[in-house]
């Protein structure tokens, strides 16, 4: 279902109303990500997964990676996200864990080709 | 003029009580100091039952399990058994700096309470399950020493202990293989271990007296308890690590404590839990995982391995900590004082450089290490 309604969109060029109400959009240097957290309150300490859905100039990039960190604390995550792909640009993400309260930093790895384009996303996990 | 405002202002400022203070002495709590306090509890947490093991919560498993824990029988020389470690008389640990069974072992003994709501199990989170946890000291020439073959063999020759196996698992212990004997036995201990939750505490109280703004039961909290609290969540950052009802994120840290476990002998710590993890043939992603769709098993597959997991041990929880002295890993601070002094003071040159940056000195004054023990003592 999620699918069904995300492809139109890309066929348009770019995720404008993907992901739905829930859905964090991010328009930066050309390149447009949303994104969704699985539950939508990210809980400390649990498991939780991420759908992204990106675009560079209006087209899918050939690749999307993510992962996630505490920069006031010097550390990522203890665990390594399972990427699963579900479309030109739409990826999903498990198993990203939360460890600890406070800010966090999403990364997401867009590239076009072999040229990597990063975007940061800051994350207030309270408990 | 301006000069004159700003003076007049700091004389206001001082003439107020401090911002944490009420009026009548009592502290208050910010918005976010509440849900951080509220994010401790409920206790006692709903215990479900391990997915992974096919006789937890089973109540002939418990008591097979509880007869297995307490059982010398099987210990090489039929002197020791789990409680000769865990006993139940010191929350489940030993008091000692390192266990001791047939001879010491390289680290100190955990308790064993409230082990049900860990992800990780051991030190340097060596085991992904309670029953994974419980083979190693039947392998270890320093704790039980008994093989699967001898310890089957026991169990088959003890009338009792046969007939709770029986009871259990339905079949003869005699009929099964060794390994999976050892298996077995090791999901009826944790059957059992899964039981042990510590009781409520005066923590608990203030937490529920807070939720539910019952002021009358919160003033029945020690002032230098709640003192000690407001510095456990704001300055002190410990909650960052020792988070929810628990008090532990479960997780790993490094702390700047010693490497060693003997002259020339390195702990790992986490980063050597990582490895023995997944060359373990009782890990949840191996074939004795009772759960088809290995629904726990997501952790141990996306586990991180990094140089940051060098040095790292599991962040204990704090519950009953006033009872399983002396404290780390390697047992090496005596008494509380020594673990609030030690954080209060660390040495961040000890620290590894890929660590924890928000452990810095706090530099605490007596009467905040006073508070600070105070409040853990109410854990």
């Amino acid at each position: 279902m999620l699918l069904a309604t995300a492809l139109p969109a890309f066929a348009q060029g770019c995720p404008e109303d993907t992901l739905g109400d829930g859905a964090t959009r991010i328009n930066k240097d050309g390149q447009t990500i949303a994104y969704r957290t699985l539950p939508a309150k990210i809980p400390v300490g649990k498991p939780f997964a991420v759908e992204v859905i990106a675009c560079i100039d209006g087209k899918p990039p050939t690749g999307i990676r993510m992962d996630a960190g505490m920069p006031m604390h010097g550390h990522g995550m203890n665990y390594t996200p399972e990427k699963k792909d579900m479309g030109p640009g739409h990826a999903r993400f498990d198993g990203l864990v939360f460890h600890m309260p406070g800010k966090w930093m999403f990364t997401f790895d867009l590239y076009d080709g072999t040229e990597r384009k990063r975007t940061m996303q800051a994350i207030r996990v309270r408990p | 003029m301006i000069r004159a405002v700003v003076l007049l202002a700091a004389v206001v400022a001082l003439l107020q009580p401090p911002p944490a203070a009420a009026a009548d002495g009592a502290l208050t709590w910010t918005d976010d100091e509440r849900a951080l306090i509220l994010s401790h509890g409920p206790w006692p947490p709903k215990i479900a039952p391990d997915p992974s093991n096919r006789v937890s919560g089973d109540d002939d498993a418990i008591a097979f399990g509880r007869a297995l824990f307490e059982s010398a029988t099987l210990s090489r020389d039929r002197n020791a058994s789990c409680a000769t470690c865990h006993n139940p008389g010191l929350a489940f640990s030993d008091g000692l700096k390192r266990g001791v069974a047939i001879a010491e072992v390289d680290r100190n003994t955990p308790s064993l309470f409230n082990m049900r709501l860990n992800r990780w199990y051991g030190w340097g989170g060596k085991s992904d399950s309670l029953w994974a946890q419980s083979i190693p000291p039947f392998l270890d020439q320093r704790e039980l020493a008994l093989p699967p073959e001898r310890l089957r063999d026991r169990i088959a020759a003890d009338a009792e202990l046969a007939a709770g196996y029986r009871r259990t698992f339905g079949r003869e212990v005699a009929d099964v293989a060794p390994e999976a004997a050892m298996v077995d036995v090791a999901k009826a201990l944790a059957a059992f271990q899964e039981t042990l939750v510590s009781p409520r505490t005066a923590f608990d109280d203030f937490r529920d007296a807070l939720a539910a703004n019952d002021s009358d039961g919160m003033a029945a909290y020690p002032a230098a308890a709640q003192r000690g609290l407001k510095m456990f969540i704001g300055r002190g950052q410990c909650v960052f690590c020792h988070f929810g009802p628990n008090f532990t994120n479960g997780e790993f840290g490094n702390i700047g404590l010693g490497h060693f476990m003997s002259p020339g002998r390195v702990d790992k710590g986490r980063y050597g839990g990582i490895e023995l993890l997944r060359e373990n043939p009782f890990n949840l992603l191996g074939d004795y995982n009772d759960d088809p769709d290995r629904t726990t098993a997501g952790f141990t597959r996306l586990v991180r391995q990094s140089q940051k997991t060098w040095g790292e041990f599991r962040v204990p929880s704090l519950r009953n900590v006033a009872h399983t002295a002396p404290y780390m890993h390697d047992g090496s601070l005596a008494t509380l004082e020594d673990v609030v002094h030690h954080y209060s003071e660390i040495d961040e040159n000890r620290l590894h450089q890929d660590g924890e940056k928000i452990l810095k000195r706090l530099d605490l004054t007596d009467r905040e290490v006073a508070d600070m023990v105070t409040f853990l003592k109410t854990l």
